[in-house]
């Protein structure tokens, strides 16, 4: 029997200072997230120099506290998994900085993570049976995606957004609304109450089939709101809320039904902040059911930032070899696949 | 003693190794780089030039600021990370304190500063009496004219120090000059040979939850306050 692998994973790319410790890459010793949620509310967004100064405050705390959780000693961790990309540079910056230098003074191998990799990553410790190929579905604040994973450590791109991520449109009409930051789990408590064909919103008609566009969409939403209150007329809010909140969701099943027939793939993966949404979940499951195929989606404390998944891909990095030298940068815009 | 000090506060990216008051071994580049990319690299060729073993190290010395934010951040983080790892103790110093380490020498006011951003400057008032540091005035943020009036106050001579570019076109009154270039910014040295003097066996045991020396707030939180000020006013 093969020795088993520990990596510690460390995260700060936004909002969250994380630490984990996973074990054979399908294990969660620890999970230990600090969140900055409340901190960054007042200002309806999250502020970078802020984020950065959370995360230098908490980072070794949260580190330790991994370890300890997990009753693991540093020299029993046989790589640092750390994401270095995307995400805030100054933020990013705290938790590289840390990683690199526990790996540096305790001789072990530096894994630089990508954080998106790391969140279709978070499906291996949802379901124990998943391997490549499979597809994912990329949805967070900052992008939108259709990825083939055809092995653990080889991607490939179907299409992107061509502007507005999905989560990014769900925090901009959450604040024009005037709902709370994070705009996106408001506006689904909202549209509980709402009628989704109350109001027809466009979806967005694109020549080629794995592309999404969520910019029209946006501004639709926002001349509703803007019309009705002009012409002094009662706005349904919860409506408005669930016909937005239908319309991406049906923009996004459209898509991924047609790259699953298109690839024949049997199953499909949620990855990233949006995937924590229940109605995507729920809408994108039955449509997989109907062609045959499965939706696996992370519980939901590995949907939003965490250090658990970016020690998993490290995990399937460090199998196949893969290390970062000491001189690994932040890289604020780094693609997926 | 086996000291390693950091100091990422400025555009210069220095480590160095002293023992017990001796300056082994001092790696410092002023190119501008992104300090998140020198750093391991530069303190791994001063530990295998210097033939020094990690677990050898008894204090990490690092600088705290003033400075630029994700330059401290870089240096803290590091330094933190390799206390934790090593068991050893973490000492932070003032960044100014550290340049003002750089000319030990009495009878001159010392004046290091640095950018604050907008025309303003991080300044520090220090004086070498007896053999110790002695800080004549609190640390401020001050713009040029500021700076100079708060210098001539303790009298001359006085040397400034530290990010000068936008004095070095100023006209500096008569007994106030600029730091020779060999001692103008920081160094780690200086950071370590300061720590090895100040360091405390016990409190520096402590490597959680540390800040860097901000002295300026961010700027979302000095505009959300001015709004809220404004609004307060109108009510």
């Amino acid at each position: 029997m093969s020795k088993d692998v520990y990596i510690l994973g460390i995260e700060s790319s936004c909002d969250e200072t994380a630490a984990a410790v996973v074990k054979n890459g399908r294990e969660v010793l620890s999970n230990i997230i600090s969140s900055q949620i409340v901190i960054h509310r007042k200002f309806g967004g999250v502020v970078p120099e802020i984020a950065s100064r959370k995360h230098i405050e908490n980072i070794m705390p949260v580190i330790d506290e991994a370890l300890q959780q997990a009753k693991v000693s540093l020299e029993d961790i046989d790589a640092v998994a750390v994401t270095y990309g995307p995400g805030l540079v100054g933020a990013l910056l705290v938790g590289l900085s840390a990683a690199k230098s526990l790996a540096w003074a305790t001789d072990k191998p530096l894994i630089g993570v990508n954080h998106l990799e790391g969140h279709v990553f978070a499906n291996f410790l949802t379901d124990p049976e998943l391997e490549p190929p499979f597809m994912a579905l990329v949805v967070s604040g900052g992008h939108t995606a259709l990825l083939k994973v055809t092995g653990y450590n080889s991607f490939e791109m179907l299409g992107q957004t061509r502007d507005d991520a999905a989560g990014e449109a769900f925090d901009k009409i959450a604040r024009v609304m005037g709902l709370q930051y994070p705009g996106g789990p408001e506006i689904e408590k909202l549209a509980l109450d709402g009628n989704p064909h109350a109001i027809e919103f466009p979806i967005a008609k694109l020549d080629a089939p794995y592309e999404f566009s969520f910019s029209g969409l946006k501004s639709a939403v926002i001349n509703y709101l803007h019309n009705q209150e002009q012409a002094k007329r009662e706005i349904n809010r919860a409506d408005v809320a669930a016909s937005f909140q239908y319309a991406v969701v049906d923009a996004l099943v459209q898509k991924a039904v047609r790259a699953m027939k298109d690839t024949g793939l049997k199953k499909i993966v949620l990855a990233g902040g949006v995937s924590a949404n229940k109605t995507l979940q729920t809408t994108l499951a039955q449509a997989m059911t109907k062609i045959g195929a499965e939706l696996v989606h992370p519980m939901p404390i590995l949907c939003t930032d965490n250090a658990v998944m970016i020690a998993c891909r490290g995990y399937f990095m460090y199998q196949a070899g893969i290390e970062s030298p000491l001189d690994l940068n932040a890289v604020p815009s780094l693609e997926l696949g | 003693m086996l000291t390693l000090a950091i100091d990422t506060a400025t555009k210069v990216c220095s480590v160095a190794l002293c023992r017990d008051g001796e300056i082994t071994a001092e790696y410092s580049i002023h190119m501008g780089m992104t300090h998140s990319e020198g750093l391991l690299p530069q303190l791994e060729q001063l530990l295998k030039r210097t033939n020094t073993k990690k677990q050898d190290i008894d204090l990490i010395a690092v600088s705290m600021g003033p400075g630029s934010f994700t330059g401290l951040r870089i240096g803290l983080a590091t330094a933190e990370a390799m206390a934790y790892s090593w068991q050893c103790l973490l000492h932070g110093v003032d960044t100014l304190k550290a340049l003002a380490q750089n000319i030990p020498i009495e009878g001159i006011v010392l004046s290091p500063v640095l950018d604050a951003q907008k025309g303003n400057y991080y300044q520090a008032l220090y004086q070498w009496k007896e053999g110790d540091l002695v800080e004549l005035a609190d640390t401020e943020v001050v713009n040029k004219e500021r700076l100079l009036e708060r210098i001539t106050k303790f009298g001359t001579p006085a040397l400034i120090l530290g990010e000068c570019k936008k004095l070095e076109k100023l006209e500096l009154p008569a007994g106030i000059k600029l730091a020779p270039k060999t001692m103008l910014m920081p160094k780690a040295s200086s950071v370590a040979l300061l720590a090895e003097r100040e360091y405390d066996p016990e409190a520096d045991k402590k490597i959680f939850g540390l800040e860097p020396y901000y002295i300026r707030r961010s700027e979302a939180e000095e505009l959300w306050e001015q709004r809220q000020q404004a609004q307060q006013m109108q009510q």
